[in-house]
This record gives C-alpha cells, structure tokens and sequence, in this order.
C-alpha cells in the first residue's frame, strides 16, 4: 500500500510537472512579467477598448487600429494594410498557435504598437491585450 | 506552251513521311511565330523550335535515302537551269518539273540551311538567356543574348523565303495548270511520261506521327493535370539558393522577395534602414538581421543566378540604389501593358504581390511562361 502511495504521488507530480508549463503558456509567463515590471491586474474589456481605439498616424494622417490589418472578426483572416498579404486569424480558438511563442509576441508588439501608435506599447497595454485576445 | 501532255491518270511524287514533313514544318513555323512575341508562350515557342530541329534532322537523311523525288540530287540543279527556268517562265518555254523545279530547289535548300541557324540560334539563347534546354550552363548569358540577334533577323529572313516559296508555287501552279498544293496534300501528280512511281513509305510515316504526337503529349502533360492550387511550372529551374530566416521574416508581412530581384547595395540599403523599413520598423534583433543581410548580399541580381538577376544587373546604374523593384525601369517596362485595372483589383492589389501573376514568384523564377494574369471580378 505504501509503495502505491509513493508511486500515485510520484504520477500526481510528473503530470502536474509536464501541465503546468502549458497551462501557464505564453500569456502567464508575460503578463507575470508585466506585473514584475509593475503592471496589473489586467483586464479583458480594456484591452478589447484598446485594441478598436484608431490613432491618427502622423505619418499618413490616416486612422490607425489593431483592426486596420487584423479585421474586425478576430476569427476571420486579415489582411496587411499595405501589401495585403492575408494575415492567420488571431483568435486562439480558431488558430492554435496563436499566443504560444513568447518570441513571436515580442516581436509583433514591438513592430506593431509602433504602427499603430506610433510608440512601444506600455506593460499594462500590452497587459490588457493579451487577456483580451486569449478570451477569443 | 508548256510541254505537258494532260492525263486523268496520276503517280505518287510525295511520299508519305515527305508530306507530313512538309506540313509540319508549316504548323512549327506558324505556331512559332505566333508564340514569339508574347512571352507567355515561351514554353510552346520552345516545343514548336524542337519540332523543328527533329523535323530538319528527318528531313536532312530523308534528302539522302528517301524516295526518288524527296533527295536532295533530284533537285540540286545547277545553276544555269535556274535562270534557264526563269527566262523560260517570261517567254513561256519553262519545263515541267515533276519534283522541285530548280528555282524552288534552290528556295528549300536555303529554308532548310536557315532552319538550322534558326534552330542553333534558339538553342543558344534558350539555354544562355533563359537557362533552360540541352545547352544550359553550357554557354554564357551574353553568348545567349547576342545568339538572339542571330535567332530574330534569321527568322524574318526564313519568312520572306517561306513568301517567296508560295509565289513560286502559285506561279508554277497557274503556269502548268497543275494545283501543286494539293500535290502536296494527296502526294499525286498527273503522269508524265519520264516520271518516277515512289512508293508511300507508310512505316516511317507512321513513326514520325509517333514522335511529333508523343513528344507533344509528353512535354504538354502538366497543363493537363494541374490544378488551381498546383499549377503546372512550364521550365522547371534548379531551386535558389535559400534561408529559412529570411523567407520567414521576410515573408511576415510580404512575399519573401528573392534576393536576385535587386542589386546587393540596395539590400544593404534597405537592412540599414530596417527601423524605417516603408513606414515599419522591423526590430530584427542584430544576429537575424545579419543573417538576412548575409543572404541577400550574396545572392543580389549580381549573382546572376537566373535570368531576372542579368536583367537587372543590366538595368540598374551604378549610381542608383532602388529601394523597390518596382522603381527599375526593367519592372516598369516589363509591366507597361498591364492593365490599371489588375493592380486595383482584389486579387493583385498591390505591386508588391507578385504572386498574383507571377506562380513561381516564391521561387525567385519568374519565368516567362509561368506568368498568368488572374480573373479579376469588379
């Protein structure tokens, strides 16, 4: 009986061990970040108001948002505003890679906050988006 | 008068492999004429150039053990007869030929010599220019290029012999009173006393219809079987040189231009100026963009690993940077004729989208034949 025991806690700890770090996935080990750096708590609704906000480009003059490329479905394709090249949807539940690689986030909030907002994305922003966009 | 002596009765001149020579020659000929201009039938240029090239290899051992009046000693006159034929036809004396009369002898010796210069000169630029067929990495992009200003004139010149061909028929024709076209067709003549029966050669007929249908079926086969997503290649090039990095970051937001589509200081240019990369800042971290700088410098235009890369090698100045291939006045030459309309439309929509058109655009290719101007709805 006492080996059973050892051997459920040692199965309990390896399935917990192997979960854990994809249950926590890319948008914990960021926002936990974020919150390091003295963000939080991090809200869906405001990263969903954020996220349809249009910014003037004082490049262009033309109104900028997220939904200029990513569209007005999340689920649905994109498309980049100036070549066209279609864009994979962004919402998680329609594209399984989506908010999986840190790298990749990093990469397209630096390229595209500066964009969009024409500035980097503050850690609260960037905060409030990734829990809206994992609610998709 | 001519000295001809009417009969209903006829004898085969022609034989079989002779005529469907003949007549092939005429559809190659026609078909590459009307495939030289636009290249977008360069593929089909190239196969009507080797039907060519195997019907003046047959034509050439036919001229020496084919039937009587299909060897070359049967009409290589000499020179005298030629004028003697003319002076004959203005003063109505001219003597009945059953084959080839010497005049028109001495026209398909000349069509079939201009053939093989036509054919060697295509060959040349086929594999200098285009990179492709038997002599490709063979001879060098210049040699193909120069063989072109050979392969043009030579062609026009086998025209105007082809022209020249006709009159002589129809002069001939109305002269004898004898439809000489049609000869052609059925092989027959009316008889003549000195005439030689051939016979009809079924055989070797029947094998050069094998060839020019099989080979024809072989080459074209692709276009048969593709499909809207796998479009058939016509001129299927060795792959460029690749990078998964660069086709990845690259490819984010637009077709990974391959590298042989600009000189390499205007990649230089436009990986230094990457934090104003068209109104993006690309934020590549240094070592990615190293590594993508890396790639594009050694595989520019300069290169010259394909024929876009001579071509805009050629056209760009020395003094000049393009930042887009779209500012070359190669592009913009290549690209005159395309209507505003594809450009506006939703399936192109930018110049930037090569792919629209171009199905070898990932590849760097852009071969002439696999360019196909999308269906544009409005």
């Amino acid at each position: 009986m006492r080996f059973l025991n050892i051997m459920g806690a040692i199965i309990v700890a390896l399935c917990t061990l192997s979960v854990s770090p994809v249950y926590a996935g890319a948008v914990d080990t960021l926002q936990d970040e974020y919150r390091t750096a003295g963000a939080g708590p991090f809200s869906a609704a405001e990263g969903e108001r954020q996220w349809k906000i249009k910014h003037k480009s004082a490049k262009d003059g033309k109104d900028r948002s997220c939904q200029t490329c990513h569209g007005s479905d999340l689920k649905a394709k994109g498309k980049h505003a100036k070549t066209g090249k279609v864009i994979d949807p962004l919402a998680p539940s329609v594209n399984k890679e989506r908010l999986t690689d840190i790298k990749f986030i990093n990469k397209w909030f630096k390229r595209n906050c500066k964009w969009t907002l024409g500035r980097t994305c503050t850690v609260q922003e960037k905060g409030d988006f990734l829990e809206y966009l994992r609610t998709q | 008068m001519s000295t001809t002596e009417k009969s209903d009765q006829t004898i085969l001149v022609w034989d079989v492999p002779t005529r469907i020579f003949h007549w092939s020659l005429v559809i190659g000929f026609a078909a590459a004429w009307l495939t030289s201009e636009d290249d977008r039938f360069l593929y089909h240029h190239v196969y009507a150039g080797y039907l060519f090239i195997g019907l003046l290899i047959f034509r050439l051992i036919w001229g020496m053990v084919g039937s009587h009046y299909a060897r070359f000693r049967s009409f290589a006159h000499d020179w005298s007869s030629v004028t003697d034929y003319l002076k004959g036809l203005m003063t109505g004396q001219a003597q009945r030929y059953i084959g080839h009369n010497p005049a028109g002898g001495y026209a398909i010796f000349a069509i079939l010599l201009l053939g093989v210069v036509v054919t060697i000169s295509g060959l040349l630029v086929l594999g200098g220019e285009e990179g492709h067929g038997p002599l490709k990495n063979l001879i060098s992009y210049d040699l193909g290029a120069a063989s072109k200003e050979i392969h043009e004139p030579t062609a026009s010149l086998m025209l105007l012999l082809v022209i020249a061909h006709l009159a002589g028929v129809i002069v001939e024709s109305l002269y004898h009173k004898e439809n000489l076209i049609w000869a052609m067709i059925t092989g027959h003549k009316p008889l003549h006393a000195d005439a030689e029966q051939v016979s009809l050669h079924s055989l070797v007929a029947v094998l050069m219809l094998g060839a020019i249908f099989g080979s024809a079926i072989y080459y074209f086969y692709g276009y048969f079987t593709q499909t809207e997503e796998q479009p058939f290649l016509a001129f299927k090039s060795e792959p460029l040189p690749d990078n998964e990095t660069w086709r990845t970051e690259c490819g984010d937001c637009h077709l990974a231009f391959h590298p042989v589509l600009l000189p390499a200081r205007s990649w230089q240019r436009i990986m230094n100026e990457q934090e104003e990369h068209f109104d993006e800042d690309l934020g590549l971290d240094e070592e990615t963009a190293d590594e993508i700088t890396r790639f594009l410098m050694g595989n520019a235009s300069e290169s010259g690993l394909n024929e876009v890369a001579h071509e805009i090698t050629r056209d760009v100045s020395a003094n000049e940077t393009p930042l887009r291939i779209t500012e070359t006045s190669f592009w913009k030459n290549q690209h005159r004729k395309i209507d505003e309309r594809y450009w506006e439309s939703d399936v192109v929509g930018s110049e930037a989208n090569c792919g629209a058109c171009h199905r070898d655009a990932e590849q760097g290719w852009f071969e002439d034949s696999n360019m196909n101007l999308p269906k544009i709805y409005e």
